[in-house]
């Protein structure tokens, strides 16, 4: 009889105060590891129900990546000509396919003496370089040791001060070296670890096209874009590249102004001593293009807009999808715990109970569903990386995972207010 | 008792005393099937007092359950007014019948009605749940409830590792577990082999010693016997209202 005691200790109910009886937080924790208990009762039919919200997110994941990555490259490289610089070249870089078809039969080369030319009639810029680049065709030796395709580029001395190419070891091409053409080098990090992984590349000649050029500096290490190595370059003074590889190059001239107000001014300045030199009338377009970040950040941002648009809509759509599958899976496993419900109801659980732990099995699901995706797209991203360049954004992760339990919760509320609403009696006759 | 409640009818729309548990005034459960009406109940009025041990009996379609489940708040009368522990519980919304369901009643099933996939021990839980009980004392409670009906060894078992006279217990624990103010036991052996049997209603002779009212619905006379007042039903009428001791 002993055992009794207990009861007879608390004869009188315990009055909770309402504040204590609604409290959903119980509840609602109740419902969270009950949702995850019955994800994982039924893996196989879960992940098949969440496959359009797991496709959603990895592409909405995947695209911000791949956006969020080609950014960044543009943030670092291109946006970074180096700071205040425009770059005067035969094209404009980012224009639209008339336009470029256009430009392609009446664009002339930038000469060294266009270089020279401005060098003697602009004023009021910081510094002035050329660049002249052979990008393919080439091979390179050290040893017994080749290496094809490396881009060989031309310079003055003065883009050490323009450029990112910042010596680690060495010295950048000089004006001494310039002025005498001589055969020396500036080496990207790639050719080192080609050529001397172990040896110090200082002082070693390495065949060019078949010329012997000493190498002089090895760069710091500028990293990959678009999955091309940054680092795989020979760059030669442009007086040599002219005696040795081309008399008559293309080049590219790279203006850095005092300021970036100045940019505008010198840039106009440029057009016109260009107009004039190429004696183009008022009424036509320019010969040659004048490149400045801006230039790429506009065409950049019209072009994510789109690719953004797209997305939003596919991702809309398989998300829409994906809910409806779900508010389906939900209509079945209300059906099918409708006796557990009537259960609940007859120990004491209200409508917003049931609903609660509806909502927030859906949305358990659909969330789920969206870590998922989130794994995925962060395997696909690695693997994009691989090719091309992806960077996953926090951001995207949140607004994944936040979207899919927003859908796992629009799409649940209908199947749970069915839930809610069984009576008691009813639901405790269903049987199993 | 029946003359006494037919005198004492038109006052009684008040309140009933403290004693009173249960008060029951012209009961009508009338379900529509169709064109027919059936009158599961036809006006039922009875009292019940804190502490009393009644058993329901009457011919099976007589309106046993029906009235239980008036008597458990899982159902709301047709017609008529019922009063629990003084509250007039007949007109209440869904939301406040779930309160009183889960604080001042303790329903007990023929067929235990456990949720299948969880313990012994969060079956129990269940009903604190839905008062926000914190997890700490929630269990707490639960062991103290399964401690009573002697289950203290089985409570991480599912109800499929369990006989059925323990999942019986279980369920009496879950019912207890709020310390309502009365226990309702619909045919709580009907599943149950004698020897089991025997052993619940053991078990709510005690509960009946340490306190606790208990209804309880019987088609057996030995069962019945147990009680102290056996309220017989027939064609949803009270036929027969006897005190056995
Ligand atoms: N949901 C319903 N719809 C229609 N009629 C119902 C419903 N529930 C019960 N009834 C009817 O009400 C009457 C009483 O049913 P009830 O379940 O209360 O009987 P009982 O006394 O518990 O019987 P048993 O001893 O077999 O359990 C029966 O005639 C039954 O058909
Ligand atoms: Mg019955």
């Amino acid at each position: 009889m002993e055992v009794l005691n207990s009861a007879q200790a608390l004869p009188q109910p315990r009055r909770a105060s309402t504040a204590e009886y609604l409290n959903a937080w119980v509840t609602a924790r109740e419902a969270f590891w009950l949702a995850l208990e019955t994800l994982r009762a039924h893996r196989l039919r879960s992940f098949l129900t969440l496959l359009g919200v797991v496709i959603a997110t990895t592409t909405l994941i995947v695209v911000m990546s791949v956006i969020n990555g080609m950014n960044l490259y543009i943030a670092n490289h291109v946006a970074n000509l180096g700071a205040n610089t425009f770059v005067l070249s035969q094209f404009k870089w980012a224009q639209g396919e008339q336009a470029w078809l256009k430009a392609r039969r009446r664009n002339r080369p930038i000469r060294i003496s266009d270089y020279e030319f401005l060098k003697r009639n602009l004023t009021g810029y910081k510094v002035l370089g050329a660049t002249a680049s052979m990008e393919t065709g080439t091979v390179i030796r050290y040893g017994g040791q080749i290496l094809y395709d490396v881009s060989v580029t031309g310079v003055t001395p003065s883009m050490e001060d323009i450029g990112e190419d910042q010596p680690e070891s060495g010295r950048y091409i000089s004006a001494s070296d310039y002025q005498h053409a001589s055969l020396v080098c500036f080496i990207g990090q790639d050719i080192v670890s080609h050529f001397f992984p172990t040896l110090d590349p200082l002082g070693r000649e390495i065949l060019v096209n078949g010329t012997p050029f000493r190498v002089v500096g090895v760069a710091k290490t500028i990293g990959t874009v678009f999955g091309q190595s940054e680092d795989n370059f020979v760059q030669i003074p442009l007086t040599t590249f002219r005696r040795i590889f081309m008399a008559r190059p293309s080049i590219d001239v790279s203006i850095q102004a005092w300021s970036a107000a100045q940019m505008p001014p010198l840039e106009d300045e440029v057009r016109t001593l260009m107009r004039v030199r190429r004696h183009i009338p008022y009424q036509q377009s320019d010969t040659f293009g004048i490149n400045a970040s801006d230039t790429i950040m506009t065409l950049w941002k019209q072009l994510t807009g789109s690719i953004f648009a797209v997305t939003i809509a596919i991702v809309a759509v398989f998300m829409v999808v994906g809910g409806i599958v779900i508010m389906n899976i939900m209509l079945a496993t209300v059906t099918e715990r409708t006796h557990e419900i009537g259960i609940r109801k007859s120990l004491g659980a209200r409508r917003r109970d049931i609903l609660t732990q509806f909502v927030i099995e859906s949305m358990v699901m659909a969330a789920s569903g969206g870590a998922l995706g989130v794994l995925l797209s962060l395997l696909i991203s690695r693997l994009v990386n691989l090719v091309f360049t992806s960077s996953v954004p926090v951001s995207a992760i949140v607004v994944g995972v936040g979207l899919s339990a927003a859908v796992g919760l629009f799409f649940g509320i209908y199947p749970a207010r069915k839930a809610a609403q069984l009576d008691p009696i009813e639901a405790l006759r269903m049987e199993m | 008792m029946q003359s006494q409640i037919e005198t004492a009818y038109t006052p009684e729309w008040e309140s009933p005393p403290d004693d009173i548990v249960i008060r029951a005034r012209d009961l009508w459960k009338t379900y529509e099937m169709g064109a027919v009406q059936v009158h599961a109940l036809c006006g039922v009025s009875f009292d019940i007092k804190r502490g009393e041990y009644v058993a329901i009996m009457g011919p099976s379609g007589s309106g046993k359950s029906t009235l239980m489940n008036l008597i458990g708040c899982l159902d709301t009368p047709t017609r008529g007014r019922y009063w629990l522990n003084g509250k007039l519980v007949s007109e209440l919304t869904d939301d406040e019948l779930a309160y009183i369901r889960n604080k001042e009643i303790g329903f007990v099933f023929q067929t235990f009605n456990l949720l299948p996939r969880a313990s012994a021990l969060h079956n129990v839980e269940l009903p604190l749940i839905y008062n926000g009980t914190p997890a700490a004392e929630r269990a707490e409670r639960a062991r103290e409830a399964l401690r009573m009906v002697e289950l203290a060894d089985r409570m991480d078992h599912k109800p499929n590792e369990l006989s059925g006279g323990q999942r019986q217990r279980v369920a009496v624990a879950r019912a207890l577990v709020n310390h309502p103010c009365i226990l309702l036991a619909d045919e709580p052996t009907g599943n149950l082999d004698t020897a089991t049997g025997v052993e619940i209603m053991n078990l709510f002779d005690r509960l009946h010693h340490s306190g606790n009212t208990i209804v309880l619905v019987t088609h057996e006379h030995d069962i019945a016997a147990r009680a102290h007042r056996i309220i017989h039903i027939r064609d949803g009428r009270i036929d027969r209202d006897e005190a056995t001791r």
